[in-house]
Protein backbone atom coordinates (compact mmCIF):
# COMPACT_ATOMS: atom_id res chain seq x y z
CA UNK A 1 0.00 0.00 0.00
CA UNK A 2 3.06 1.95 0.91
CA UNK A 3 4.88 2.03 -2.53
CA UNK A 4 1.33 2.00 -3.98
CA UNK A 5 1.35 5.76 -2.84
CA UNK A 6 4.41 6.21 -3.26
CA UNK A 7 4.33 5.74 -7.14
CA UNK A 8 1.03 7.64 -7.19
CA UNK A 9 2.16 10.58 -5.70
CA UNK A 10 5.22 11.29 -7.36
CA UNK A 11 3.41 12.51 -10.61
CA UNK A 12 0.38 13.87 -8.77
CA UNK A 13 3.22 16.00 -6.47
CA UNK A 14 4.52 16.81 -10.29
CA UNK A 15 1.26 17.76 -11.23
CA UNK A 16 0.50 19.69 -8.32
CA UNK A 17 3.67 22.02 -8.62
CA UNK A 18 3.08 22.67 -12.43
CA UNK A 19 -0.67 23.78 -12.17
CA UNK A 20 0.35 25.67 -8.69
CA UNK A 21 3.17 27.50 -10.73
CA UNK A 22 1.39 28.27 -14.10
CA UNK A 23 -1.85 29.58 -11.44
CA UNK A 24 0.87 31.88 -9.89
CA UNK A 25 2.25 33.30 -12.86
CA UNK A 26 -1.47 34.19 -14.20
CA UNK A 27 -2.01 35.37 -10.84
CA UNK A 28 1.30 37.74 -10.80
CA UNK A 29 0.88 38.57 -14.72
CA UNK A 30 -2.63 40.26 -14.40
CA UNK A 31 -2.47 43.10 -12.37
CA UNK A 32 0.67 44.19 -14.11
CA UNK A 33 -1.18 43.73 -17.52
CA UNK A 34 -3.22 46.88 -16.93
CA UNK A 35 -0.57 48.79 -15.64
CA UNK A 36 1.80 48.42 -18.42
CA UNK A 37 0.12 50.71 -20.25
CA UNK A 38 0.02 53.73 -18.24
CA UNK A 39 3.84 52.96 -17.87
CA UNK A 40 5.03 52.97 -21.72
CA UNK A 41 3.07 56.59 -21.76
CA UNK A 42 4.71 57.22 -18.65
CA UNK A 43 9.08 57.96 -19.57
CA UNK A 44 9.37 61.01 -19.77
CA UNK A 45 12.85 60.50 -20.25
CA UNK A 46 13.54 60.37 -24.32
CA UNK A 47 16.11 58.44 -26.48
CA UNK A 48 18.82 61.15 -27.00
CA UNK A 49 20.56 59.57 -29.59
CA UNK A 50 17.67 59.48 -31.59
CA UNK A 51 16.61 62.95 -31.23
CA UNK A 52 20.26 63.98 -31.97
CA UNK A 53 19.98 61.42 -35.35
CA UNK A 54 16.81 63.53 -36.25
CA UNK A 55 18.17 67.13 -35.16
CA UNK A 56 21.78 66.30 -37.47
CA UNK A 57 19.05 66.23 -40.43
CA UNK A 58 17.07 69.15 -39.63
CA UNK A 59 19.30 71.56 -37.40
CA UNK A 60 16.21 73.90 -37.88
CA UNK A 61 14.02 71.63 -35.64
CA UNK A 62 13.52 72.08 -31.58
CA UNK A 63 14.68 69.27 -29.55
CA UNK A 64 12.02 68.82 -27.87
CA UNK A 65 9.90 69.29 -30.93
CA UNK A 66 11.69 66.43 -32.69
CA UNK A 67 11.72 64.68 -28.90
CA UNK A 68 7.81 64.91 -29.00
CA UNK A 69 7.23 63.95 -32.14
CA UNK A 70 9.20 60.55 -31.77
CA UNK A 71 7.90 59.71 -28.34
CA UNK A 72 4.38 60.42 -30.30
CA UNK A 73 5.40 57.55 -32.80
CA UNK A 74 7.46 55.26 -30.85
CA UNK A 75 11.03 56.34 -31.33
CA UNK A 76 10.26 55.83 -34.96
CA UNK A 77 13.51 58.23 -36.92
CA UNK A 78 12.17 56.81 -40.33
CA UNK A 79 8.98 58.41 -39.40
CA UNK A 80 9.44 61.48 -38.22
CA UNK A 81 12.35 61.94 -40.65
CA UNK A 82 9.65 61.29 -43.66
CA UNK A 83 7.33 63.62 -41.87
CA UNK A 84 10.00 66.39 -41.91
CA UNK A 85 10.36 65.61 -45.72
CA UNK A 86 7.33 65.75 -46.52
CA UNK A 87 6.69 68.96 -45.59
CA UNK A 88 4.29 68.37 -42.55
CA UNK A 89 5.70 70.47 -39.93
CA UNK A 90 5.94 68.89 -36.22
CA UNK A 91 3.46 69.47 -33.65
CA UNK A 92 4.35 71.45 -30.96
CA UNK A 93 4.71 69.65 -27.86
CA UNK A 94 2.52 70.53 -24.93
CA UNK A 95 4.36 72.67 -22.02
CA UNK A 96 4.18 69.71 -20.15
CA UNK A 97 6.33 67.75 -21.89
CA UNK A 98 10.01 68.60 -20.52
CA UNK A 99 11.65 65.52 -21.01
CA UNK A 100 14.23 65.80 -18.25
CA UNK A 101 17.62 64.23 -20.20
CA UNK A 102 17.17 66.66 -22.91
CA UNK A 103 17.75 69.85 -21.45
CA UNK A 104 21.35 68.84 -21.32
CA UNK A 105 21.59 67.73 -24.63
CA UNK A 106 20.06 71.02 -25.38
CA UNK A 107 21.94 73.37 -24.03
CA UNK A 108 25.33 72.50 -25.62
CA UNK A 109 23.56 71.37 -28.95
CA UNK A 110 25.12 73.41 -31.81
CA UNK A 111 22.79 76.21 -32.68
CA UNK A 112 22.84 75.05 -35.71
CA UNK A 113 20.10 77.18 -37.89
CA UNK A 114 21.12 79.08 -40.76
CA UNK A 115 19.23 81.62 -40.79
CA UNK A 116 16.48 81.70 -37.70
CA UNK A 117 19.41 81.12 -34.98
CA UNK A 118 21.24 84.14 -35.69
CA UNK A 119 20.09 86.31 -32.77
CA UNK A 120 20.80 83.29 -30.24
CA UNK A 121 24.26 82.56 -32.08
CA UNK A 122 24.97 86.82 -31.37
CA UNK A 123 24.46 86.39 -28.17
CA UNK A 124 26.96 83.61 -27.48
CA UNK A 125 29.32 85.47 -29.59
CA UNK A 126 29.48 88.42 -27.37
CA UNK A 127 31.31 86.55 -24.54
CA UNK A 128 33.51 85.18 -26.41
CA UNK A 129 34.91 88.49 -27.31
CA UNK A 130 37.60 88.37 -24.69
CA UNK A 131 41.14 88.40 -25.85
CA UNK A 132 43.14 85.19 -24.48
CA UNK A 133 45.71 87.53 -22.31
CA UNK A 134 42.22 88.33 -20.63
CA UNK A 135 40.88 85.33 -20.64
CA UNK A 136 44.06 83.52 -19.27
CA UNK A 137 44.88 86.58 -16.53
CA UNK A 138 48.23 87.35 -18.52
CA UNK A 139 47.57 91.12 -18.03
CA UNK A 140 51.09 91.04 -15.60
CA UNK A 141 52.59 88.96 -17.48
CA UNK A 142 52.83 90.76 -21.03
CA UNK A 143 52.90 94.24 -19.27
CA UNK A 144 56.77 93.95 -19.47
CA UNK A 145 56.13 94.66 -23.16
CA UNK A 146 58.41 91.35 -24.46
CA UNK A 147 61.11 91.01 -21.83
CA UNK A 148 58.82 87.61 -20.03
CA UNK A 149 61.22 85.25 -19.55
CA UNK A 150 61.28 82.71 -22.23
CA UNK A 151 61.61 79.17 -20.29
CA UNK A 152 64.13 77.23 -21.03
CA UNK A 153 63.52 74.15 -22.59
CA UNK A 154 64.68 71.85 -19.03
CA UNK A 155 61.91 73.81 -17.99
CA UNK A 156 59.28 72.88 -20.32
CA UNK A 157 60.03 69.22 -20.22
CA UNK A 158 59.67 69.38 -16.68
CA UNK A 159 55.90 70.70 -17.39
CA UNK A 160 55.51 67.72 -19.64
CA UNK A 161 56.57 65.48 -17.41
CA UNK A 162 53.44 63.39 -15.75
CA UNK A 163 53.19 64.19 -12.01
CA UNK A 164 51.18 61.97 -9.89
CA UNK A 165 50.28 64.76 -7.87
CA UNK A 166 46.94 66.41 -8.91
CA UNK A 167 47.38 69.70 -8.44
CA UNK A 168 50.99 69.20 -9.70
CA UNK A 169 49.43 68.09 -13.10
CA UNK A 170 46.62 70.94 -12.85
CA UNK A 171 49.40 73.34 -12.85
CA UNK A 172 51.30 72.08 -15.81
CA UNK A 173 48.95 72.21 -17.86
CA UNK A 174 48.05 75.65 -16.58
CA UNK A 175 51.64 76.73 -17.39
CA UNK A 176 51.27 75.34 -20.31
CA UNK A 177 48.22 76.87 -21.86
CA UNK A 178 50.04 80.31 -20.77
CA UNK A 179 52.97 79.70 -22.23
CA UNK A 180 51.28 78.74 -25.59
CA UNK A 181 49.57 82.01 -25.36
CA UNK A 182 52.19 83.90 -24.30
CA UNK A 183 54.65 82.43 -26.83
CA UNK A 184 52.02 83.49 -29.69
CA UNK A 185 52.33 86.61 -28.67
CA UNK A 186 55.97 87.18 -28.61
CA UNK A 187 56.46 85.73 -32.25
CA UNK A 188 53.51 87.91 -33.46
CA UNK A 189 55.14 90.98 -31.85
CA UNK A 190 58.11 89.85 -33.08
CA UNK A 191 57.34 89.64 -36.45
CA UNK A 192 55.32 92.83 -36.46
CA UNK A 193 58.27 94.54 -35.17
CA UNK A 194 60.41 93.33 -37.91
CA UNK A 195 57.56 94.29 -40.80
CA UNK A 196 57.43 97.91 -39.12
CA UNK A 197 61.22 98.11 -39.30
CA UNK A 198 61.77 96.94 -42.62
CA UNK B 1 29.61 53.15 -17.19
CA UNK B 2 31.15 56.14 -16.10
CA UNK B 3 34.39 54.92 -14.58
CA UNK B 4 34.34 53.56 -18.56
CA UNK B 5 34.63 56.72 -19.43
CA UNK B 6 36.23 58.60 -16.84
CA UNK B 7 39.17 55.84 -17.00
CA UNK B 8 39.66 56.51 -20.71
CA UNK B 9 39.48 59.89 -20.39
CA UNK B 10 42.06 60.04 -18.01
CA UNK B 11 45.05 57.83 -19.69
CA UNK B 12 44.15 60.23 -23.08
CA UNK B 13 44.98 62.46 -20.73
CA UNK B 14 47.95 61.53 -19.76
CA UNK B 15 49.05 60.86 -23.11
CA UNK B 16 48.42 64.48 -24.35
CA UNK B 17 50.21 65.40 -21.57
CA UNK B 18 53.74 62.89 -22.13
CA UNK B 19 53.38 63.32 -25.65
CA UNK B 20 51.64 66.16 -27.16
CA UNK B 21 51.05 66.66 -30.70
CA UNK B 22 52.79 69.76 -31.99
CA UNK B 23 50.29 72.93 -31.30
CA UNK B 24 47.87 71.26 -29.73
CA UNK B 25 47.64 71.25 -25.66
CA UNK B 26 44.73 69.89 -23.52
CA UNK B 27 43.27 68.59 -20.73
CA UNK B 28 40.26 68.65 -18.22
CA UNK B 29 39.33 71.78 -16.80
CA UNK B 30 39.43 70.13 -13.73
CA UNK B 31 40.00 66.50 -12.78
CA UNK B 32 37.14 66.34 -10.36
CA UNK B 33 35.03 66.43 -13.68
CA UNK B 34 36.50 64.49 -16.39
CA UNK B 35 34.42 65.28 -18.68
CA UNK B 36 34.94 69.07 -19.38
CA UNK B 37 38.01 69.54 -21.08
CA UNK B 38 39.60 72.81 -22.21
CA UNK B 39 41.95 72.29 -25.58
CA UNK B 40 43.83 74.84 -27.43
CA UNK B 41 45.27 74.87 -30.66
CA UNK B 42 48.00 76.35 -32.83
CA UNK B 43 47.15 78.18 -35.89
CA UNK B 44 48.40 76.22 -38.95
CA UNK B 45 51.46 77.47 -39.98
CA UNK B 46 51.12 78.57 -43.87
CA UNK B 47 47.41 79.80 -42.98
CA UNK B 48 45.63 83.29 -41.97
CA UNK B 49 45.38 81.42 -38.59
CA UNK B 50 49.04 81.36 -38.21
CA UNK B 51 50.07 82.72 -35.05
CA UNK B 52 46.90 82.44 -33.39
CA UNK B 53 45.76 80.47 -30.26
CA UNK B 54 42.41 78.68 -30.65
CA UNK B 55 41.13 77.68 -26.93
CA UNK B 56 38.05 75.60 -26.94
CA UNK B 57 35.85 73.34 -24.78
CA UNK B 58 35.05 69.48 -25.25
CA UNK B 59 32.12 67.67 -23.80
CA UNK B 60 31.89 64.47 -23.17
CA UNK B 61 29.12 62.28 -23.43
CA UNK B 62 28.78 59.97 -20.20
CA UNK B 63 28.99 57.13 -22.65
CA UNK B 64 32.36 58.35 -24.25
CA UNK B 65 34.02 56.77 -26.28
CA UNK B 66 30.94 54.88 -27.75
CA UNK B 67 29.55 58.65 -28.55
CA UNK B 68 31.76 61.60 -29.39
CA UNK B 69 32.34 64.77 -27.63
CA UNK B 70 30.88 68.17 -28.55
CA UNK B 71 33.74 70.49 -29.20
CA UNK B 72 33.03 74.38 -28.97
CA UNK B 73 35.76 77.14 -29.42
CA UNK B 74 36.01 79.46 -27.25
CA UNK B 75 37.23 82.43 -29.19
CA UNK B 76 35.92 84.13 -32.28
CA UNK B 77 37.01 82.06 -35.02
CA UNK B 78 35.79 83.19 -38.68
CA UNK B 79 35.44 79.65 -40.18
CA UNK B 80 33.58 77.84 -43.09
CA UNK B 81 33.48 74.83 -40.39
CA UNK B 82 32.81 76.08 -37.37
CA UNK B 83 29.28 77.72 -36.19
CA UNK B 84 29.50 81.34 -35.33
CA UNK B 85 28.38 80.34 -31.97
CA UNK B 86 32.30 78.56 -32.11
CA UNK B 87 30.51 75.03 -32.71
CA UNK B 88 32.96 73.15 -34.60
CA UNK B 89 31.59 71.06 -37.59
CA UNK B 90 33.39 68.13 -38.05
CA UNK B 91 32.95 64.17 -39.43
CA UNK B 92 35.09 62.73 -36.51
CA UNK B 93 32.71 64.75 -33.94
CA UNK B 94 29.13 63.08 -35.67
CA UNK B 95 27.88 60.02 -34.01
CA UNK B 96 28.84 56.83 -35.24
CA UNK B 97 27.01 54.85 -37.86
CA UNK B 98 26.47 55.79 -41.51
CA UNK B 99 25.33 59.06 -42.59
CA UNK B 100 21.93 59.45 -42.85
CA UNK B 101 22.97 62.46 -46.06
CA UNK B 102 25.04 60.29 -47.41
CA UNK B 103 27.60 62.73 -47.56
CA UNK B 104 30.02 61.30 -44.94
CA UNK B 105 31.49 57.44 -44.87
CA UNK B 106 31.26 55.94 -41.53
CA UNK B 107 34.81 55.68 -41.50
CA UNK B 108 34.99 59.36 -40.96
CA UNK B 109 32.96 59.76 -38.45
CA UNK B 110 33.71 59.17 -34.36
CA UNK B 111 34.45 56.07 -33.11
CA UNK B 112 35.43 54.79 -30.44
CA UNK B 113 38.86 54.05 -31.70
CA UNK B 114 39.60 57.64 -32.50
CA UNK B 115 40.48 59.65 -29.55
CA UNK B 116 40.62 63.34 -28.59
CA UNK B 117 44.37 63.91 -30.10
CA UNK B 118 42.92 62.57 -33.23
CA UNK B 119 40.00 64.76 -33.02
CA UNK B 120 42.39 67.96 -32.29
CA UNK B 121 44.43 66.76 -35.16
CA UNK B 122 41.98 66.77 -37.74
CA UNK B 123 40.72 69.84 -35.93
CA UNK B 124 43.88 71.17 -36.77
CA UNK B 125 43.67 70.46 -40.14
CA UNK B 126 40.25 71.57 -40.96
CA UNK B 127 41.48 75.01 -39.58
CA UNK B 128 44.15 74.24 -42.42
CA UNK B 129 41.89 73.42 -45.26
CA UNK B 130 38.33 74.44 -45.29
CA UNK B 131 35.68 71.95 -46.75
CA UNK B 132 33.33 74.34 -48.11
CA UNK B 133 30.66 71.64 -48.89
CA UNK B 134 28.83 71.71 -45.55
CA UNK B 135 29.62 75.14 -44.32
CA UNK B 136 28.90 75.50 -40.79
CA UNK B 137 29.22 79.36 -41.31
CA UNK B 138 27.66 80.05 -44.42
CA UNK B 139 28.56 83.92 -44.59
CA UNK B 140 32.47 82.63 -43.83
CA UNK B 141 32.26 79.70 -46.34
CA UNK B 142 30.79 82.43 -48.96
CA UNK B 143 33.84 84.93 -48.29
CA UNK B 144 36.28 82.48 -48.36
CA UNK B 145 34.78 81.11 -51.49
CA UNK B 146 34.59 84.56 -52.92
CA UNK B 147 36.75 87.06 -51.36
CA UNK B 148 39.82 85.02 -50.19
CA UNK B 149 42.08 88.67 -49.79
CA UNK B 150 39.15 89.37 -47.45
CA UNK B 151 38.74 86.64 -45.59
CA UNK B 152 42.22 86.14 -44.88
CA UNK B 153 42.49 89.78 -43.42
CA UNK B 154 39.33 88.99 -41.85
CA UNK B 155 41.08 86.44 -39.59
CA UNK B 156 44.45 87.75 -39.17
CA UNK B 157 42.82 90.52 -37.07
CA UNK B 158 41.07 88.49 -35.25
CA UNK B 159 43.95 86.56 -34.45
CA UNK B 160 45.83 89.88 -33.89
CA UNK B 161 42.84 90.92 -31.56
CA UNK B 162 43.11 87.72 -29.77
CA UNK B 163 46.78 88.37 -28.56
CA UNK B 164 45.57 91.54 -26.67
CA UNK B 165 47.65 93.34 -29.54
Amino acid sequence: MAEAQSTINIPQILAVAVVGFLAIRWWLSKPSGPTQEPRSQRPRTVDVVKVEQVAAMFPQLDRRTIAWDLQRNGQNVQATTERVLAGRSLDNPPPSFQPPNLASAGTQAPAVGVSGAASQQGKVGGQAQQDLIARYNLQAKVSGKGKEAVPSEEAQRQRSAWSSDKAARADGLRRRREEMVLAARRKMEEKEGKGSAA
Amino acid sequence: MNSVASKRLFQEYKHLTTDPPEGITAGPVTEDDLFVWEAMIQGPEGTPYEGGVFPAELKFPRDYPLMPPTMKFLCDIWHPNVYPNGNVCISILHAPGDDPNHYEQASERWSPIQSVEKILISVMSMIAEPNDESPANVDAARMWRERRTEFERRVKADVRRSLGL
